[in-house]
């Protein structure tokens, strides 16, 4: 019978209880399969939100907002530091099932066709997409860079110049 | 148990990816059909991953499983597809947040089953979710039906069947590659006046090259020295013809070591000559390069200083190929053809010297030809400018075609007439062929023209020369070097002679860019403004008139409003609504009358120190191509994230901003589509929120939106106008409710002022425009 790899599995038990934030008013209520409900001040209870970082890529660390399945804001967190422990590794493990953002490690070819097509080896495997333009490629001035593929699955590049000199040429010749 | 084929194994040959190939197949059941298909690419921890979900009337079935184990109901194979049944408390549960996306088997309100995906798969997903909803009941499905049908459901999303590949086939969605137009070598110098450019136009060129006087002087100094190298090897030949060869064939004794100084000689200045070229030809490229750089800002920047008006008389193509394509003919002039032609000037001199010097007679014999060659680029001259007119010309109507019908492919789309579009684009773009057909002519005439001349002037020496020799005035020697000098000297009065069109091209454009550089903003900056920081945004209009051409829009406005006061502005189209908010925006100044600020004559204070207490929200909202928080932002760019988050709440877009992939790093922009009118509105409020403006100048800010969104936006703008002076215009007038004031124009001159009850009350032209608004809205609810 196959099973999700233990490791992967969120942290707390898959039993209906969770960390209090007395001081924030409401607490996170873990349920099983991974869905953690939010239970407000009143008492009322949201199945199923939703832990999203605001600004994932300019401010990764920064502020943290709790949604509804419903898209309704629940919670504001400017950061998740100096929040009760229990709370904060809570919700970091749950930030974490929801972060995607492959780190693109290696590049092991671009075509020449247009659109271009890359192969290329992500810390979570290997991947062929499409680029749909080369404004899809964002480079940042801390020389790291961001490549948004055509169905708009974000990619990261950690350090350009840190990439191997094969990866580091076909980036090079794409940007020209 | 009817055999039906088995799932299409789809293969994945192109896509190289390492993973479990789906080579497994499965059973269905008797009457058991596939109603849609799908494939996720992410396993339970998140990482790449190839697996396969088919929905039938019955089941779903994976491969490989997903993260959750499957009901017990499943035979369980170790690998290989696993599959669960169906009933009526089974649901789907699709969601995406954050770039990850997950559907999810629901059993009884219980999850058992749970798939997660990229956004790659999105579309394949939403596929699958809604098949399963409209499935068929099991009650119905007990009449077998062709499995290959219902099957192409999920083919017809073009993500269904073929797992991974899928994603790559369905969006080459359009998108923005930037390819330059390379139509030719005479493109777009778009003659916008019909004067012909002069060689003046290339001197304005040169204080641009000021900051790089040295470099400059030192790839002229090389270039020199360059062509002085070049000279060296033909006087080397000719004692060695004289002194060596011509005495070793006579029968005298000479040392073979000689010849080996005169060889040495000659690869020495051929390598001296190699080395200088090539330094000069560097350092010069380096400068023409940093020329055209700073003359393509220096253009942009005095583009940014114009007023509006220049704008709206310009076609943006055109604005575009002046700085891009203009430029870049300019660099190319002075980078290849200007270098060349000095280099060419000072050889043909410094030959002229040589050969005067050599043997003075055979030298004039020589330069025979040239008065001819002058006296041909002369002719050739003014016919190669009218050609190139005409290019332009030609020019300027296919760019026109371009500016017309790129942003207005809508309209071409909607009315079908590609094929007419495309037939106008030909017959301008057959102008163009014509026009350069005939430069071409002229070229081609003219250019092995000069090759005549040049071969002509060859023989010219050697029949003069041989007489000579015969004469015995001129040694073997002395003719052999004059030949090679000769050769020398009409190979460069070619390449010079080519210098003439390139000029005539590069002078055009640099014209163009001139006509930029030299025009003036009409709203001019006082040379001693005033600074007015932050205004408290009492506006006085007095007298204000204001042309645009012979059209007169307003004919005196006398207007007060007190600061925090919101005016609403009401009048038929045309009435000059917003010409008079672009007044008070100072985006004119007005041709009588002053607009004033807290007393203050704008025209008296600084521009932008001014325009920072505006904040304007449109009718079309235009974000710019960045993130979301870049757009909030840009009024004011070092906001901190706090201030651009509470600037977002405020205009009601914090939550949709949220439920974007990326949240407030995602993407706006030229392929932005995802977010709807209402939302970028709403985008443009937060925007104009944060720069927290005095003055607020909101332009049919509701209009383009539909109603129910527009009470949304209306709750962001009550806000936004709290505390603030605001100048609203709007062709509803129930958008206006909150309003202080509202200002009726007619023909540009104010006819009524006052509130919504008073107005309606004296039953003049504000009551006139809200019955008729009213009656039109009560006919439309009343109507089917």
């Amino acid at each position: 019978m196959p099973s999700p790899d233990p490791a992967h599995r969120p942290p707390a038990s898959d039993s209906a209880s969770g960390p209090l934030a007395p001081a924030l008013g409401w607490r996170l209520v873990r349920r099983p399969h991974g869905h953690v409900d939010f239970v407000d001040g009143a008492g009322k209870v949201f199945s199923d939100v939703d832990v999203l970082r605001a600004f994932p890529v300019t401010a990764p660390q920064g502020p943290v907002a709790i949604v509804s399945a419903d898209g309704d804001e629940l919670a504001w967190l400017d950061s998740l530091e100096n929040l009760p422990e229990a709370l904060q590794s809570s919700l970091v493990a749950e930030l974490a099932t929801r972060e995607f953002l492959p780190l693109i490690e290696r590049i092991e070819a671009i075509s020449d066709d247009d659109p271009q097509v890359w192969s290329v080896v992500t810390d979570r495997g290997q991947r062929r997409f499409i680029l749909a333009s080369i404004d899809d490629i964002d480079r940042l001035p801390d020389g790291s860079a961001f490549v948004v593929d055509a169905t708009g699955v974000r990619y990261r590049i950690a350090a350009v110049a840190a990439l191997d000199p094969t990866s580091l040429r076909l980036l090079e010749k794409t940007m020209e | 148990m009817a055999s039906r084929p088995p799932l299409p194994a789809p293969t994945d040959s192109s896509a190289g990816v390492t993973g479990t190939p789906w080579g497994s197949a499965f059973v269905l059941g008797t009457g058991e059909s596939v109603i849609a298909t799908a494939t996720f690419d992410l396993d339970a921890s998140m990482r790449f991953t190839e697996g396969f979900l088919c929905l039938t009337d019955r089941r779903i079935i994976a491969d490989p499983p997903a993260s959750l184990e499957p009901d017990p109901v499943s035979p369980a194979p170790s690998s290989g597809p696993v599959w669960w049944h169906l009933d009526d408390t089974s649901s789907l549960d699709l969601r995406i947040r954050g770039g990850v996306g997950r559907i999810e088997l629901l059993a009884a309100g219980r999850v058992v089953a749970r798939w997660m995906f990229s956004l790659a798969q999105a579309k394949g997903m939403h596929a699958l979710k809604d098949a399963f909803e409209q499935r068929p009941s099991r009650q119905r499905q007990q009449t077998p039906r062709p499995a290959a049908a219902p099957l192409s459901t999920g083919n017809d999303e073009g993500d269904g069947s073929e797992p991974d590949e899928g994603g790559e086939v369905t969006h080459p969605e359009p998108h923005a590659i930037h390819r330059r137009d390379q139509a030719g070598d005479d493109d777009a110098d778009d003659l916008p006046t019909t004067g012909t450019p002069s060689w003046r136009m290339l001197v304005r060129l040169a204080p641009f090259a000021r900051p790089y006087l040295g470099p400059a002087l030192i790839g002229l100094g090389l270039s020199l020295a360059g062509t002085v190298a070049v000279l060296v090897p033909p006087y080397l030949t000719m004692p060695l013809v004289d002194r060596v060869l011509i005495p070793r064939q006579a029968g005298e004794a000479v040392p073979f070591s000689l010849v080996w100084w005169y060889l040495g000689g000659l690869v020495i200045s051929a390598v001296v000559a190699w080395i200088l070229s090539w330094a000069q030809l560097w350092v010069l490229a380096w400068v023409s390069e940093r020329v055209a750089a700073e003359l393509r800002v220096k253009t942009y920047a005095h583009m940014q200083s114009l007023s509006l008006d220049f704008f709206a008389g310009k076609r943006t193509g055109d604005l575009i190929s002046r700085i891009s394509n203009d430029t870049d003919q300019i660099n190319n002039f002075l980078s290849i053809n200007l270098i060349g032609f000095l280099s060419d000037c000072l050889l043909v001199l410094l030959t002229a010297g040589v050969l005067v010097w050599l043997n003075p007679v055979l030298a004039l014999v020589t330069l025979v030809p040239f008065p001819l060659v002058v006296w041909l680029v002369y002719l050739v001259r003014g016919r190669l400018q009218r050609g190139f007119s005409r290019s332009n010309i030609a020019w300027a109507e296919v760019a026109s075609v371009l500016a017309d019908t790129i942003p207005g492919i809508r309209v071409v789309k909607a009315f079908a007439q590609e094929r007419r579009e495309i037939d106008r684009f030909r017959s301008a773009n057959d102008h163009v062929l014509h026009a350069n057909d005939r430069v071409n002519t002229v070229w081609a005439f003219f250019g092995p023209m000069v090759s005549l001349f040049s071969e002509v002037g060859l023989l010219v020496v050697w029949a003069a020369g041989a007489w000579m020799v015969f004469q015995g005035s001129v040694t073997v020697g002395g003719l052999t070097a004059f030949l090679a000098y000769i050769a020398r000297f009409y190979s460069r009065v070619e390449s010079m002679v080519r210098m003439v069109p390139a000029a005539q091209r590069a002078s055009a454009s640099a014209q163009r860019l001139f006509e930029i550089i030299d025009c003036r903003p009409t709203v001019a900056e006082d040379p001693r403004p005033v600074r007015p920081g932050r205004v408290r945004g009492r506006i006085e209009l007095s007298g204000v008139h204001f042309r645009y051409g012979t059209r007169e829009i307003l004919r005196g406005i006398d207007l007060v409003i007190e600061p925090g006061e919101m005016i609403g502005l009401v009048g038929s189209s045309g009435s000059g609504k917003s010409t008079l908010a672009n007044l008070v925006c100072r985006f004119f100044d007005p041709s009588s009358g002053t607009v004033s600020a807290d007393g203050t004559d704008l025209r008296r204070m600084a521009v932008t120190d001014y325009r920072r207490n505006l904040g304007c929200v449109l009718q079309e909202p235009l974000l710019f191509f960045g993130s979301v928080a870049e757009n909030i932002a840009y009024g004011c760019p070092d906001a901190g994230t706090e201030r651009v988050v509470a600037a977002a709440r405020a205009a009601g877009a914090h939550e949709f901003i949220l439920s974007l992939p990326n949240g407030y790093d995602s993407r706006v922009g030229e392929r932005g589509g995802s977010l709807s009118g209402g939302e970028r509105q709403r985008v443009s409020i937060a925007r104009a929120l944060l720069v927290d403006p005095a003055i607020l100048i909101l332009d049919e800010a509701t209009s383009a939106v539909d109603a129910e969104t527009e009470v949304v936006i209306q709750s962001a703008i009550d806000r936004l106008v709290k505390g603030r002076t605001t100048i609203a215009i709007a062709h509803r007038l129930s958008t206006l409710r909150r309003a202080d004031r509202l200002v009726v124009l007619d023909a540009g001159r104010i006819v009524e002022i006052g509130t919504h009850d008073e107005l309606l009350s004296r039953d003049g032209a504000y009551a006139r425009l809200y019955n008729a608004q009213s009656q039109a809205a009560a006919e439309a609810t009343a109507g089917p």
